[in-house]
């Protein structure tokens, strides 16, 4: 609690620059990030964090010391030649993009690996510091660093902001760009020079192996919550600033803790959240939907049989009926009546179960969509009158007044069905 | 039977186009007049739409060249309104219908420049011309396949072009959108705009059309609808394969270079 308060107050004024600088990084990618994988190129983000590795050790030997600007510009270079080289690839041979990607990751990541061993066996005692690249160290930047890893996400919120318009046409529609003039090709150059900046901004505090999670998560996960692009982009921000001070919470309080793998836990937590409960298409939503949905079937079936009986005179059927007809969804029947009585819809007595004169006319609707429906495929789509039914069973719960309306229309209101059953309809209308 | 006219709006000159190693175009020669609603047909793989994407400037031809406005397209280029293929894009992409239609603008607007309250209102005026206002703030992927293809029209509408070329209009297009688009097509070249459309029903081209361009793999009729829609070009056209110049087709792919490229 303690550390809590400690972190959280922004006593130490050290604490306040790596939350501010994890901030304007948190937006950066995930701006960035939200483009790259609505355009589907979310692998690229992925091979450019590994494939910045070599140039980080590059930029080391040459300075002799861990001088982030160095570094940076190294890290830039060498992600720039992987992006370069993966599109050239694609130009030039018949590779398909996933291998061209997945060679690229691997082969620079795997350079980078050896250089970094190598480094360590020279003996330099700065070495140490640059093992955090792998998997990110928030607390371990220094207040000069914070100045150019914040400057450069500044430059790319600029930039974005700049070019919103252009972005949003290079992902929907790039020949309708190019068809209206617009230097389509320089457009993505400078979207694939933010994409590496992005990158290479969080090679320090969330390491080169974790950065694709910042770049690709947040907007994947706010893309559960709308279909807006200003919103998403201002969600995706949020989820990945709070992915990124959490896990920066967490390496501070336990020592020797990276941080990367921390904000890619947080970020995958909010994910999982987006997925399950999200208003739009979460599990849960789905899971409802398809319950009421089969409740209805069951209802719907409930009272078809009821009306069915009254066709034949029959004016109330038994329980035992009833269940017979289902034996293998009694729970769902039982509890089917329950609420249709509870509606008015049916009416239990001693001597059994009957339709009110309201659920006769509500019932007298799903029989005669079944059987319209049967109508429809036998005259329309030329189905033979024993194949019909199935069909029909499934479209009995889904059509809407609409749609019954422009049957009756188009079959000219038949009297029977292709079974020589009549199809029903309340006195009034006929 | 091909027809030229003098003072053409669009003059394709001597067009040869290959994809990589691929000829899918031989010598299209035609220029066609102002004014009107023209139509491209053929069968499959024939090469329309490869016409009306060099005419853009989409993909660079092997040989030839085309002039529109009697000039080279980079300097009318805002003068020319184009409606790609419906599949070509992602309608999963988060926007709204009318964003999409303010799409049309940014080729007026330029770089950098945002659209403000002029360009919604030219947005919202090309909706109204399609009968689409009602869905201006509706996610595009909850549209119908003709919702969609008539939001691409709104937004070469909102272009506000004189040559228009569209590929495919009324692909997964219902009967009665169809012909309320043809209308729509029809009021525009009557108000002096060139249209240019790829399609591939014959029974409504003979409605609608008044020029029809005739296409398989090379051109085989640009004229007044009347003199090209003939039983004998229209066999020509989809009366199968051209056994020799697919033949040609395949041994030049089978070259280590592109021998039609000068």
């Amino acid at each position: 609690m303690e550390d809590f308060l400690y972190f959280f107050t922004f006593q130490d004024p050290s604490i306040t620059w790596v939350v501010l600088g994890i901030t304007l990084l948190g937006i950066g990618s995930a701006y960035v990030g939200t483009f790259s994988f609505l355009d589907k190129k979310a692998l690229l983000g992925d091979a450019i964090s590994h494939a910045v590795l070599p140039g980080i050790c590059v930029g080391f030997v040459l300075a002799g010391e861990k001088d982030p600007r160095y570094i940076v510009t190294g890290a830039f270079l060498s992600g720039a030649l992987a992006t370069f080289l993966s599109s050239w690839l694609k130009q030039h041979t018949k590779l398909s993009e996933d291998s061209i990607i997945a060679s690229i990751l691997s082969i620079f990541f795997g350079i980078g690996i050896v250089a970094l061993t190598a480094l360590q066996k020279s003996g330099n005692p700065e070495i140490a510091g640059l093992n955090s690249f792998i998997f990110g160290n928030a607390i371990g930047i220094a207040e000069a660093d914070l100045f150019l890893y914040g400057g450069l996400s500044l430059a790319i919120l600029i930039v974005l902001t700049l070019f919103l318009k252009e972005f949003r046409l290079m992902v929907f529609d790039p020949g309708f760009g190019n068809a209206i003039g617009f230097p389509m090709k320089g457009i993505r150059f400078i979207f694939n020079v933010l994409l590496i900046l992005a990158v290479v901004i969080g090679i320090q505090a969330i390491g080169v192996v974790l950065m694709a999670a910042l770049l690709i998560t947040p907007g994947a996960a706010a893309r559960f919550w709308t279909d807006r692009l200003q919103p998403l982009l201002l969600l995706a921000a949020f989820f990945s600033i709070l992915s990124g001070i959490l896990g920066t919470y967490v390496s501070f309080v336990v020592p020797q803790m990276p941080t990367g793998p921390w904000v890619v836990v947080f970020l995958s937590l909010i994910a999982l959240i987006s997925f399950i409960f999200s208003p739009k298409s979460g599990i849960i939503k789905r899971f409802i939907a398809r319950r009421s949905y089969l409740n209805k079937t069951h209802r719907d079936h409930l009272m078809k049989a009821l009306f069915k009986a009254k066709e034949v005179n029959k004016g109330r059927m038994t329980l035992k009926e009833i269940y017979g007809l289902y034996p293998f969804h009694k729970k769902e029947i039982a509890h089917s009546l329950q609420l249709l009585t509870r509606q008015g819809l049916v009416i239990q007595d001693s001597q059994g179960v009957q339709l009110s004169s309201q659920g006769t006319s509500d019932a007298m609707r799903i029989v005669r969509l079944h059987r319209l429906w049967e109508v429809y495929l036998n005259e329309f789509m030329n189905i033979a009158p024993d194949h019909v039914h199935e069909s029909a069973e499934q479209m009995e719960h889904l059509l809407t007044p609409e749609l019954e309306a422009l049957l009756e229309q188009r079959l000219n209101y038949p009297t029977l069905d292709p079974h020589q059953e009549t199809i029903p309809r309340e006195s009034h209308d006929i | 039977m091909i027809t030229q006219v003098s003072q053409p709006v669009l003059e394709v000159h001597d067009l040869t186009v290959s994809y990589d190693q691929h000829p899918v175009l031989w010598n299209v020669d035609l220029s066609l007049p102002a004014g009107q609603l023209i139509g491209i047909l053929g069968p499959n793989g024939a090469g329309k739409s490869t016409l009306i994407k060099s005419i853009m400037g989409l993909i660079q031809p092997t040989s030839g060249y085309i002039k529109i406005f009697d000039k080279p397209l980079a300097e009318v280029r805002s003068r020319i309104s184009y409606v790609p293929q419906r599949e070509s894009v992602d309608w999963n992409f988060p926007a709204s219908v009318l964003d999409v239609v303010v799409m049309g603008t940014y080729g007026k607007l330029g770089l950098f420049r945002r659209p403000g309250k002029k360009e919604v209102q030219i947005a919202q005026d090309a909706l109204d011309q399609v009968g689409m206002m009602a869905f201006s703030k509706r996610q595009i992927s909850e549209l119908s396949g003709g919702q969609q293809q008539r939001v691409f029209i709104a937004r070469a509408l909102a272009q506000q072009a004189d040559l228009y070329l569209m590929d495919e209009p009324f692909a997964g297009v219902d009967m009665a959108t169809e012909t309320a688009i043809f209308q729509l097509l029809q009021d525009m070249a009557r108000a002096g705009k060139t249209v240019l459309v790829v399609h591939h029903d014959i029974h409504s081209a003979m409605n609608f059309f008044e020029w029809c361009i005739m296409l398989n793999l090379h051109l085989v009729a640009s004229g007044p609808k009347d003199q090209v829609m003939t039983e004998e070009l229209l066999r020509k056209t989809y009366g199968g394969k051209l056994n020799l110049l697919t033949q040609v087709t395949d041994l030049i792919r089978k070259q280590d270079f592109n021998p039609l490229k000068s």
